[in-house]
């Protein structure tokens, strides 16, 4: 008899835990979803100086044709723009990185200058690779104001750029993906800067 | 063996989770909630549950409150969630710990106060570690050498003699 009743205790409380966690993932999961997409992007405009644009540049994604670049490949394409005149384009990018892929941020002036350039996600080895996303770690800083016409690549490969130390593989990678995306605003600027977005 | 190296178990989310003030705020805010409601909801099945039962009834909870949490720190807090990563359902630890060292007499009274200690100590570490701006501070071997010179202070300022187990002897 008291097992019986040991056994119904125990049968009501996985069945109140379990039902509470589901009507809680229930009613949590459109907040999630909001503080996710709040958070993308916010991560994904952060390369872009506030103020510096008044548009909502990721509600009109632009149309990015052949976006299989050498090294990388471009997720999606938004324009920033001020007063209706373009002020920056932001490329997202997917490049493979030591561990996996890294997704970057990159903004890119009218006149093809790098603005600046964040990670939006990676999987580096902690402390080598993984700095990349280190706020107090300013390496992708370097490259901000550069352009085409610099030579892209690490010291030890002959170019203009230091690396991170220790990460060499994460280093070209990123070096490549910016190039490419810098690339990529040449051949496409028109498109880019004038062209319509997806509706 | 000693009861107490249970608590060992309940390090993890301590060491892993006080690089910054405001993790170990957030982190501290959550053992405190997940202790005080392990501890409430295993009341009325005290008397009801034993043995084996008792300590799946405990897990089952625990499984619930965690699983509650991490969902309520994604929605409200989702910058600190990704911070803070697996261990707020660490902290099913501390609860377990928590319930097996617990006296039976006198429980409310001593689970305020270990609560109010738990705090303090994320608190503390938190700031020491955030303060103290060393590279060691900031791995969590680091964290386990403070906290040791934390203990130790307190052993060395606290009034009245010393607990005998904390002078070693049995």
């Amino acid at each position: 008899m008291k097992r019986i009743a040991q056994a119904a205790v125990l049968l009501a409380t996985a069945a109140l835990a379990l039902s509470t966690t589901l009507i809680w993932r229930t009613w949590t999961t459109p907040t999630i979803g909001e503080a996710e997409k709040q958070l993308q992007s916010r991560q994904r405009l952060a390369v872009l100086p506030e103020a510096s644009y008044d548009n909502h540049p990721l509600d009109t994604p632009l149309p990015t044709p052949d976006a299989q670049l050498a090294h990388s490949r471009i997720v999606s394409a938004y324009r920033a723009t001020l007063a209706g005149t373009p002020a920056a384009v932001v490329l997202i990018t997917q490049v493979q990185g030591y561990a996996g892929p890294i997704v970057l941020t990159i903004a890119i002036t009218p006149d093809g200058r790098l603005l600046g350039s964040q990670v939006v996600e990676q999987q580096e080895s902690p402390g080598l690779g993984g700095r990349l996303a280190d706020p107090q770690v300013h390496w992708l800083t370097q490259f901000a104001n550069r352009s085409l016409g610099d030579h892209w690549a690490l010291k030890r490969d002959q170019g203009d750029f230091d690396q991170l130390a220790g990460a060499t593989v994460t280093s070209r990678a990123v070096i490549e993906a910016l190039q490419d995306a810098l690339r990529y605003f040449d051949e496409h600027r028109h498109a880019l800067l004038e062209g319509f977005p997806h509706e | 063996m000693n009861r107490d190296y249970v608590l060992v178990a309940a390090l993890a989310p301590l060491l892993g989770t006080t690089q910054t003030l405001p993790m170990a705020a957030v982190m501290g805010g959550c053992a405190v909630l997940m202790v005080g409601l392990h501890q409430a909801l295993l009341m009325p099945l005290r008397n009801r549950l034993h043995g084996a039962a008792y300590v799946l009834a405990s897990l089952l909870i625990l499984a619930g409150l965690a699983s509650c949490l991490q969902l309520a720190l994604r929605a409200w807090l989702l910058p600190m969630a990704l911070l803070l990563g697996p261990y707020p359902a660490l902290l099913c630890l501390t609860c377990l710990a928590m319930d097996r060292l617990l006296p039976e007499a006198g429980r409310w009274r001593s689970l305020l106060l270990h609560l109010g200690g738990l705090l303090a100590a994320y608190l503390v570490l938190g700031a020491c570690r955030q303060g103290l701006g060393v590279q060691l501070a900031n791995l969590a071997p680091g964290a386990l050498l403070l906290l040791g010179l934390l203990l130790a202070l307190y052993n060395h300022l606290r009034p009245g003699p010393a607990h005998p187990r904390l002078q070693g002897k049995p």
